[in-house]
């Protein structure tokens, strides 16, 4: 019997909703409830993509936080597990991993991802949850003029802030060794650009010239143009909104033009382990915010860092530190509380992060009704070879170099 | 046999009809929900690509633009004061607007200038919203606001998904009308020879630009329901050729030339990709499932799966039966082209001479 | 916008052009002969670059090295490529499927890239890679010359190849007029095989070239596509003369509106560029008959 393409169109269209909505209904996980069951963790990172690097190094903090929580009995009792989905650095790809944490695998908890461009679209999922969510990366004025309500920040200070100490280092100098002009160079990304116009709002109102300011987009690799310009400028100080790859290729087309500035200042790039290399060994004077150093003494950085090296080899760095901060006040939260679920449970974590302050391996943290925390980033710089915090002075390894070496 | 062709599709409509709108209950959970949202999504854009691909036979890879544009302009539209699904209905109609000019400039040339041209009009309006970061939001994202704040989320995903099936629903009405009119037929006409359509006096230019629109108008309705869904655009997702080149796969898999050949191909690709995303994670292994379906079905079922795999079955169980409306003018021309076969008495011989 | 900043831009643009001209002249020979948009020309460059930088991982050596063995490897897969895959496709519909096809392959390349060296951006680390030198007022990259004088080597091996052998003349004249080369006696379908190679073997030289100063990641050949299809329809699609110097003009008059208006909006020159020429003059510089000029 011959029956028309038509009918076997429809027919075939037919069996496959019948198929796919089969296939939707029954495969579900069951969310661990009960003592003894491990606690899920559920987490995007970009493991690939623009934003790897970082990703990475959030990834391992998090799995030593994890092996010591489970060293040393787990959180009430239960071991934790983490679950790791790979965004690949998209925004679209982070929503649809914490859906499905949340919804699918029906997580007891969440973890914030990487980068303010991703945390905002993934903490509007936890938010419509009803999640706590604590964040590792999320520190742009955006995220918290969002009105989230479950979001907190792990780190000392919100972008803007990164550069404060150094700001006041700068504009305090004698009138003789003070810049007078400076270049603006960053990635069309919340934090990237926050952090450099922090910097550079406080440089213009205490007198210092914008010369260049410049904005790419995350996914740019040839900076010739945008170095050209830095060059022809002849701007005293150079200061990089950057994640990691495009600030090294921005420096390398500074290094091709001979661009010799008193003080190169970069977001991120500098604080990753492969950057010397990456830039031929020239490092030697080069700045960068970080709201975290391995030699600080507070009493849980001892052992993270101790633990680290035993897991990893070497110390760790700030986005290692920031995933373990995260860790830590998600779990001071659960063993307050004493709950760790989905629903209501989520909740008293919320108010209970909101009224307290947490020990972490970056001090003492608390934050403001928007999730802001309170406190103050260092600034370090590669002197000898090596990067070490030069700001504050109270916690300082070496002294600033000013004006730098050429590289 | 044939009396009973209407009637069978009419119950497998149904059927189909019924289990579309029964999924939101039967879901297992909210994420379960999105991707049903998805595989929507990717219906409706491959349902209002054929409008063009389907019916002129022009290959467009730059679909992508168009709803971009869609989801931007709805956006831009609700940030700007207007309610949610007005400023979709507005949106929509300026990028049919904006659709003339373009179809015109676009339809002109033909052939290889038309695919570069395609692709090149995603390029250049990536660049542009990327740069024009103030009023876009460039590559730091531009947040939707929600039509239904105060909605749970799982509530939010329902609620669309209802949405994106009577889009669907509509863009599928349209398309089988044009199908069925004299306006379709001078567009199939075109789809097989443009020059000799010419010559009878079909006017061309006009149909394909008259056609253009509509597929931009649906395709911009179904960015900005996106987006009103989603609520985060980038442009690197919203002007992206390869998604536009996803759609188009999935209207040739399903079959360009019928009207559920779209949802068919959204059914299996959609599915298909999420199967790979939960088992294998989300590794750069799908883009090179995707290359080699969209290969395999251009080199061996460029009809796309369906025709192809029941005219492999027509072939061995009703030889013979062979219908102009089956075969297009390009398989005939070849078929012409090759040697004449001796006189056959074997059936199976008479399957390969009359194909 | 002072002097020193245009002078630059200049030297830049004439650098950038030359390496533009080296990377289209392969799409627009594949167009030459058989009509067909081969998209996956860039995915191709990307996978060159790859291959440079993975050698330099590998042995030590300097990329430029990697080219005695990629660029005979790729002429060979762009020959297999032209007489097993697209030389199936039926002609009446060659040139949206062929869209279609290399859309494909260069998905598959792209997936591959990934799979094998995952998405983390690379750069080719070599002693000289911030070296510059002092070149009419202006300060120019080492490795930017070097690129640019590798394009220029092969674009005028190009030319000999292609003016002055057989073997380029039986392809200009299969370019020029399929039906009556063949009534001359050329085999068109071998001489359209190895025409296809010449062009992948162009990929494998630009590829290189582009790896010594450049970022490189899977997708990496999205931002070059849309460019170079730019150029070549500027230049009049299935001309190498035409490619040339569509490459340098545009690449100069893109790096000089890189000073007023930035990275980002200055790469849309090239796409302005493409939508005038077919608008005004769609053959583009010297096309029509398709490469009749040499």
């Amino acid at each position: 019997m011959y029956l028309s393409n038509r009918v076997h169109r429809t027919t075939a269209t037919t069996v496959l909703i019948a198929a796919l909505a089969c296939s939707g209904c029954g495969r579900d996980h069951k969310s661990a409830g009960s003592a003894g069951d491990p606690i899920l963790i559920g987490v995007s990172l970009p493991l690939t993509g623009d934003f790897s690097e970082p990703g990475k190094g959030i990834q391992r903090g998090y799995e030593v936080w994890a092996k010591v929580v489970n060293d040393g009995g787990g959180l009430l009792g239960r071991p934790v597990k983490l679950k790791f989905l790979d965004d690949q650095s998209s925004a679209d790809r982070v929503v649809s991993d914490y859906e499905q944490l949340v919804g699918k695998d029906k997580v007891n908890l969440l973890f914030g991802p990487f980068s303010t461009r991703l945390v905002v679209p993934a903490a509007r999922v936890a938010e419509e949850y009803g999640m706590l969510f604590v964040e590792p990366a999320g520190a742009a004025k955006q995220v918290f003029e969002q009105g989230f309500k479950n979001l907190f920040y792990a780190a000392p200070a919100v972008a803007t802030e990164h550069y404060k100490l150094l700001a006041s280092y700068l504009l305090a100098l004698p009138e003789a060794t003070r810049p007078k002009t400076a270049a603006y160079a960053s990635m069309d990304d919340p934090f990237a650009q926050s952090t450099a116009y922090g910097l550079k709002a406080k440089l213009e109102a205490g007198g210092i010239t914008t010369l260049v300011n410049e904005v790419y987009p995350p996914s740019t690799t040839d900076f010739s143009s945008i170095a050209a310009k830095i060059a022809a400028s002849k701007a005293d100080i150079v200061v990089g909104g950057t994640q990691y790859q495009d600030g090294v290729n921005l420096i390398i087309a500074l290094q091709q033009l001979a661009y010799q500035p008193k003080l190169a200042a970069f977001s991120t790039a500098p604080t990753e382990a492969e950057f010397t290399k990456a830039i031929g060994n020239k490092a030697e004077g080069i700045l960068a915010p970080t709201g975290y150093t391995p030699q600080s003494k507070f009493p849980s950085n001892v052992e993270f860092v101790r633990k680290y090296a035993a897991q990893f080899g070497g110390p760790p760095g700030e986005d290692e530190a920031n995933g373990y901060t995260t860790g830590q006040v998600v779990a001071a939260a659960v063993l307050a509380v004493g709950c760790a679920e989905q629903g209501d449970c989520q909740r008293k974590l919320v108010s209970w992060v909101r009224d307290h302050q947490v020990e972490t391996v970056v001090g003492a943290l608390k934050w403001d009704d928007k999730g802001r925390p309170q406190g103050a980033h260092m600034i370090q710089q590669w002197v000898g070879g090596k990067i070490q915090v030069v700001l504050p002075d109270a916690m300082k390894e070496a002294d600033l170099i000013y004006p730098k070496p050429t590289w | 046999m044939r009396r009973r062709g209407p009637a069978v599709r009419l119950v497998a409509l149904a059927i189909g009809a019924a289990l579309i709108l029964a999924f939101p209950a039967v879901a297992a959970n909210p994420y379960m929900l999105t991707v049903g949202i998805g595989i929507l999504n990717y219906a409706v854009l491959a349902t209002a690509w054929n409008f063009v691909g389907g019916f002129t036979g022009y290959i467009s890879l730059g679909h992508g633009a168009l709803a971009g544009l869609g989801a931007y302009g709805t956006g831009l539209l609700v940030v700007a004061g207007l309610p949610s699904f007005v400023a979709l209905g507005v949106a929509a109609a300026i990028v049919a607007v904006l659709a003339i000019p373009i179809g015109v400039a676009a339809l002109r040339v033909r052939g290889a200038s038309f695919v570069i041209v395609s692709i090149a009009l995603v390029l250049i309006l990536l660049l542009v919203f990327q740069s024009w970061a103030q009023v876009t939001g460039g590559s730091r994202g531009f947040v939707v606001p929600r039509p239904f704040p105060d909605l749970h989320r799982a509530e939010h995903h329902r609620v669309f998904f209802f949405l994106f099936a009577g889009l669907l629903a509509v863009a599928l009405a349209t398309w089988w009308l044009i199908d069925r009119s004299h306006f379709g037929l001078g567009l199939k006409a075109i789809r097989e020879d443009e020059d000799k359509a010419q010559s009878l006096g079909i006017p061309t230019f006009a149909a394909k630009l008259v056609v253009f629109v509509v597929s931009a108008a649906f395709t911009a309705l179904g960015g900005g329901l996106y987006a009103l869904w989603f609520g985060d655009l980038d442009p690197v997702f919203q002007f992206s050729v390869l998604s536009g080149s996803t759609t188009v796969l999935m209207a040739l898999l399903g079959g360009v030339r019928h009207l559920f050949g779209p949802l068919l191909g959204a059914l299996v690709v959609g599915v298909g990709l999420e199967y790979f995303k939960l088992e294998y994670g989300d590794t750069p292994l799908h883009l090179v499932a995707t290359g080699v379906l969209l290969g395999g079905v251009v080199m061996f079922m460029p009809e796309g799966v369906i025709p192809g795999l029941s005219g492999l079955f027509k072939r061995w169980f009703a030889p013979g039966e062979v219908s102009i409306r089956e075969v297009t003018a390009a398989a005939l021309l070849d078929a012409n082209r090759r040697e004449p076969e001796p006189r056959v008495t074997d059936r199976a011989d008479a399957t390969e001479a009359g194909r | 916008m002072s002097l020193p900043l245009v002078v630059q831009s200049l030297v830049l643009g004439v650098l950038l052009g030359g390496l533009y001209a080296l990377l289209a002249a392969g799409l627009t020979l594949y167009f030459g002969v058989m009509r067909v948009v081969m998209i996956a020309h860039s995915a191709f460059l990307i996978l060159a670059a790859y291959l440079a930088w993975y050698f330099h991982g590998l042995t030590g050596l300097d990329p430029l090295l990697s080219l005695p063995i990629t660029v005979p490897l790729f002429f060979g897969c762009g020959v297999a490529m032209q007489r097993l895959v697209l030389a199936r496709l039926r002609p009446a519909t060659r040139t949206m499927m062929s869209v279609l096809l290399t859309f494909a392959i260069a998905l598959v390349i792209e997936g591959g890239l990934g799979t094998v060296f995952t998405g983390t951006q690379r750069r080719l680390q070599l002693g000289y890679s911030s070296a510059s030198l002092e070149l009419f007022g202006a300060r120019v990259a080492v490795v930017k010359l070097i690129a640019f004088a590798l394009a220029a080597a092969a674009m005028a091996a190009l030319y000999l190849v292609l003016t002055k052998t057989k073997f380029g003349q039986a392809l200009r004249a299969t370019i020029q007029h399929r039906e009556a080369a063949q009534l001359v006696g050329i085999q068109t379908d071998r001489v359209a095989g190895y025409g296809f190679g010449l062009g992948l073997a162009t990929a494998a030289i630009g590829g290189t070239a582009l790896a010594l100063d450049s970022t490189i990641y899977p997708s990496l050949h999205w931002r070059w596509i849309g460019p170079l299809m730019a150029i070549i329809v500027v230049g009049g699609l299935g001309s190498v003369p035409g490619t040339a110097i569509a490459a340098m003009l545009l690449g100069m008059l893109m790096s000089l509106l890189q000073i007023p208006l930035g990275t980002t909006w200055a790469q849309t020159v090239f796409y302005i560029a493409l939508f005038a020429t077919l608008a005004f003059r769609p053959h583009g510089l010297f096309g029509g008959r398709l490469a009749t000029r040499f």
